[in-house]
Formats: structure tokens, sequence, C-alpha cells
């Protein structure tokens, strides 16, 4: 746990930063509001007592009342994992900033996001799905996309699909819910 | 190519069971049969001056799983390339979140089919600190150890497919020796030759056993003369070695630009390897290199990784040396709840940096589970290096990239 990193952050970021930054184990997490994306990871980048050079992971998160989009980054002038997470994304439309123009590498990576929870990364030359057929409607990831035979959260219920007669009855066509719950 | 489609049943021949037909669906056209969803996909799907598309996959013996890559040509220059994944795309994503922390390991496994246990590694990893476990040192070691085996049996794959791709087809035929003999004696170990479910929050299913160490005292006992006749199979072929070098060369800015990570990144000349990087585990302990080349082509690639197999063998025979006795597994319950938080970790496997972000929300199941895998990167990164190249060298350059699709896809 790096220490020196948590308080160089919180005073270069001083105005950007949702409450203080937190650490655990060898991790540093800080949390930002979307729109203040595209500054703070330049000058993570950019500043050479910062150097986060390198863009580890990407990810999408469903709080289940909000989006967030979490950035793993490593440095050599620490030795802790850096997370940023943007939070506060509204669940209807979220929209971020692309940080392909740091790292073109991302594109792939948003591309995912976007395919799973369905977040738009502003910037990004080529957001289309990626896994997901085209045609295909849904978000995936998402916390109110259930799976259709959701066995592990509901005995019973989902584990001997053969043997039930008829459908749930509440289930509204087309519409995946979850037996049992 | 125009082919006329009949509607299901409509075939003249459709009664006929003698007759074959082929349903319209079975042609992989290059250009959707949609309007261009981004100017990217509008801009590829438009012909230039005497430019043509090609489709490879997904059923190409050759991209390493079940890959489909839209090529544009430009004579037999590649000018893009648009790679269409989700072949398979098994939403293991998803289905962590719907299984208890123990089941989850086993459906992380077979993400990366060649290295599963670098794919256990990370979220195992990733739960421990969510649950602040101290893993007992004998686990520790036994994880190295059978990591680092994994890490040669890759490798050794790796060697094969390459110098297939090239065109030469009796490495695969060597290198498979030894990686069956490897994955044999991780059978002993784990009880699967392929997908090893072995290791466990808190430790890994068992401790060595008698036929384990017996096939592998066996083995380290010829390894690095095997390896050494290995390579020279390859590092001295003429034609391979002029084949390969100056293909699909990447510097050092590109490459982290585009996030690549392990061997494919220190073949630019940096030295980012997370097991000295970043230490976890036991590594800090042990002693070894980090070998880097300067080149950033396909061949520095190539003789990175044959560099890295002889230093895993050196981490073996440490392992091997300082194995302490106790405890496997630490103590835990049965049924796990760790309290709401947020991990990562990350770890080093063959391929690159394989990470996990594990989110729990207080419950059995963990509230997201995210998996990040590095061919995932390093087959976006074909697409920068590939353009100016020939086709030829398409699979060339992929296959010293490495990429495994069971990882890309998820």
């Amino acid at each position: 746990m790096d220490r020196g990193l948590a308080r160089r952050l919180e005073a270069r970021f001083e105005g950007a930063l949702h409450g203080q930054a937190r650490q655990r184990h060898d991790q540093t997490e800080i949390r930002i509001g979307a729109g203040d994306v595209i500054e703070v990871l330049r000058a993570l980048n950019d500043e050479p007592e910062l150097a986060f050079t390198m863009l580890v992971d990407l990810a999408g998160v469903d709080t289940g009342a909000e989006m967030q989009v979490v950035y793993h980054l490593w440095s050599a002038t620490t030795s802790d994992w850096l997370r940023v997470i943007v939070e506060g994304l509204s669940r209807d439309d979220p929209r971020i900033a692309s940080v392909t123009f740091l790292w073109p590498g991302a594109e792939w990576m948003e591309r995912e996001t976007y395919d799973m929870f369905g977040i738009t990364f502003e910037g990004n030359r080529d957001l289309r799905r990626i896994y997901m057929p085209p045609d295909y409607t849904s978000f995936p990831l998402r916390k109110d996309f259930y799976l259709p035979d959701d066995a592990a959260r509901s005995p019973g219920a989902g584990v001997r699909h053969v043997e039930r007669t008829h459908s749930p009855v509440d289930a509204a066509p087309g519409v995946m819910r979850r037996t049992g719950a | 190519m125009a082919t006329q489609t009949f509607a299901k049943g409509t075939h003249p021949s459709a009664d006929d069971p003698h007759v074959l037909v082929e349903d319209d669906y079975a042609f992989y056209e290059p250009i959707p049969p949609y309007p261009p969803r981004t100017e990217r996909e509008a801009e590829f799907y438009t012909l230039g001056d005497g430019e043509m598309f090609l489709n490879m996959g997904p059923q190409h013996p050759s991209t390493h799983g079940v890959l489909r890559v839209v090529l544009k040509l430009d004579g037999e220059r590649v000018v893009d390339i648009d790679p269409v994944l989700g072949y398979l795309h098994r939403g293991v994503e998803k289905l962590v979140e719907n299984a208890d922390y123990h089941q989850t390991i086993s459906q992380v496994d077979p993400l990366e089919y060649i290295s599963s246990l670098f794919c256990e590694w990370a979220p195992v990893t990733a739960y421990e600190k969510l649950l602040d476990v101290e893993v007992p040192r004998r686990a520790e070691y036994i994880r190295v150890l059978s990591g680092e085996l994994n890490r040669i049996s890759s490798h050794a794959l790796f060697m094969g497919w390459f110098a297939l791709d090239l065109g030469g087809l009796t490495p695969i035929l060597w290198s498979f020796i030894e990686r069956d003999e490897i994955v044999e004696m991780l059978a002993a170990l784990t009880g699967q030759r392929m997908l090893f479910n072995y290791f466990r929050i808190g430790g890994v299913n068992g401790d060595l056993n008698h036929e384990f160490l017996s096939r592998l005292g066996d083995w380290m006992s010829r390894a690095v003369g095997q390896v050494e006749a290995n390579t020279k199979l390859l590092n001295e072929n003429e034609i391979f070695v002029r084949r390969a070098s100056g293909l699909g060369v990447v510097d050092q800015e590109t490459a982290i630009r585009l996030c690549m990570t392990g061997a494919n990144l220190r073949a630019t000349g940096i030295p980012f390897d997370l097991r000295r990087t970043h230490p976890y585990s036991i590594y800090p302990e042990l002693e070894f290199d980090i070998p880097t080349r300067s080149e950033g082509d396909s061949l520095a690639r190539y003789l990175l990784r044959m560099e890295e197999v002889k230093q895993s063998l050196r981490i073996i025979d440490q392992c091997l040396d300082k194995m302490p006795d106790g405890p496997i597994m630490a103590k835990l319950p049965r049924l796990l709840r760790p309290r709401p938080g947020r991990a990562w970790a990350a770890v080093e496997g063959p391929r690159g940096v394989y990470g996990a972000y594990a989110i729990s929300d207080g419950t059995d199941q963990p509230f997201r589970l995210k998996i990040h895998d590095p061919s995932f990167i390093h087959l976006q990164a074909v697409g920068a290096l590939l353009p100016g190249n020939l086709l030829a060298d398409t699979m060339a350059i992929m296959a010293s990239l490495d990429p495994v699709m069971g990882g890309v896809d998820k």
C-alpha cells in the first residue's frame, strides 16, 4: 500500500475526486465523475511524477442503480495498482468520453463494454457490437437481464426445466424472467 | 458471389434426401448484409481503386480457434483487416454472476484452454484479496510450480503453431512430445489434462503426489537438452529465420499504446513482467531473469518465448528445492461471503497479463467478475501490425502474437 500515492492523487486532483482515495492490499482507488475522465486520465498518463502509461484493463459495472466504468492503470512510480472508477452514469443513457486518443488499444475494450452494458463511448471510432450478433438488441451484463435458467439462485426451479410443464404465467412475451424468484 | 437463395423448405430438392442443399447462411459473404453502424465500418467496407475483399474463417485451420477475419486486399498486399469475433463467446462473465465463488473457478477455466492455470490464478487471487485470506506457503509453491509447467507447455504449443503457420510441419510434432509429457504430469497432479480446475480459494485442490513428482523428476533430468534440441530445429533454420525476422515490427511506444503485455511487449525491449514489476505469490523469493529483446519483430517474439522456457525451468528447479512442508489450504468456511468490496488481481501468464476484477456485494455469489485476457488485446494489435504486409504473412504475424480464441471470446 503506497500512502504517498494517495496523498499525491488527492493533492493533484482535488476538485475532481469524489471523496478520498481508498486503499486496500496493493490497490489505490479514486472515484471521479464522467465529465473529468479526459482531464484526469491525461494527467495520470502525461505527468512524470504519476506516469500511469499502461492501461491494463477497462471494465463496465452495473450496480443496479447506476453505471460505472473502471480503469486499471500501472505505473513504475508506485507499487500499487491504480483503479479509477468513473461513477454516476445514468442507466438509461450512459455516456462517457473515449480514451482511445491516449490508448488506441482501448478501442476493443470499449467495444466490449458497449456490447455488454450499452455504455456509449463518445470519440471511439468503431463503437459497434463485438461479441453479440449485429441484430442483437439487449445488453447481457446489465443486472436487469436474467438468464432463462437461473439455476444457481433458485435451486429446484431452474434445474429441472425439462420437467416443467408450463412457462411462468407472468412472463411477458419475449422477456426472460428469473424463475422462482 | 451471387447465390440464389431459397426460403426454408422451398428449394426444388428440399424433399429429396439424396441432394445436399446448402443453406444460404453457410456462405460467408465478406460484406455484411446490413448498413454500416459506424464510420469506421463504412470506411472499411468501401473499396478503393483495385482493392478487393477476402473472407477468411471462421473455420480456417490457422486462426487458432474460431475467428473470422475480413481482409481488404490490394493485389497481394493487405490494406486493412476487420476481425469478426463472437463465434466462441460463452458469456462466462454472466454465468459467474449466477454461480457461487467456488463454482466460478470451473467457469473461468475453459477461457484460455492452453494455459488454464493462469485463468484460475487471477480470479482466485482476487477472491483471496476480497476475503483477506493468507495462502499457505506450500500452496503458493505448488501454484508457482504447476503454473510454470503450464507456461512451458503453452510455449511448446506456440513454437509448433508458429512454425506450422509459416509452413513447417515438423516442429509441432516435436514440441508435442514435451507438451504431452507435461500435460500428463499435470493430469497426475490435478486430474485433468487441459482444464485443470486445480486452484482453490485459499490454496490448491490436491497435494503433490508420487506419480507427479516421479514424472517431473524424470522429465527435468532431460528437459534442458530437449528444449535445446527442439529450439535448434527452428533457431538454425535459415528459411524460418529469414521469413520471421522483420515481420510485424512494433516499437515500444506503439506497443504501450496498444496496451500490449507479456512477451510481445518485452520483445520491444520493455522489461515489463508482473513477476518482477509487481511481484505476487512467492516470486520475490526466486531467482530468474526477465529476458528482453529489442527488435520487436516476429522472430524476437519467438526467441523470447524460448528464453522464457529456460527461465521457467530454473524456477521449477528452485521450487522443488525450496518446497516447504505444511497445509495446502487455508482454513475457510464452505460457503464464502466476502464483505462488500472490490479487488483487482493480475498474474503474468504465458501470453501476458491475466487480470480479474471482482466485486462482492456480501452474498455468496460475485456481483461482478471482469476477466482481462491478453489474447483479446493482442488480436486487436494484429490490425495495427498487418497493413502493408503480404496476405501470406497474416497468419504468421497473428501466430507470433499468440492469441488464443478461447480467451478472446470469453
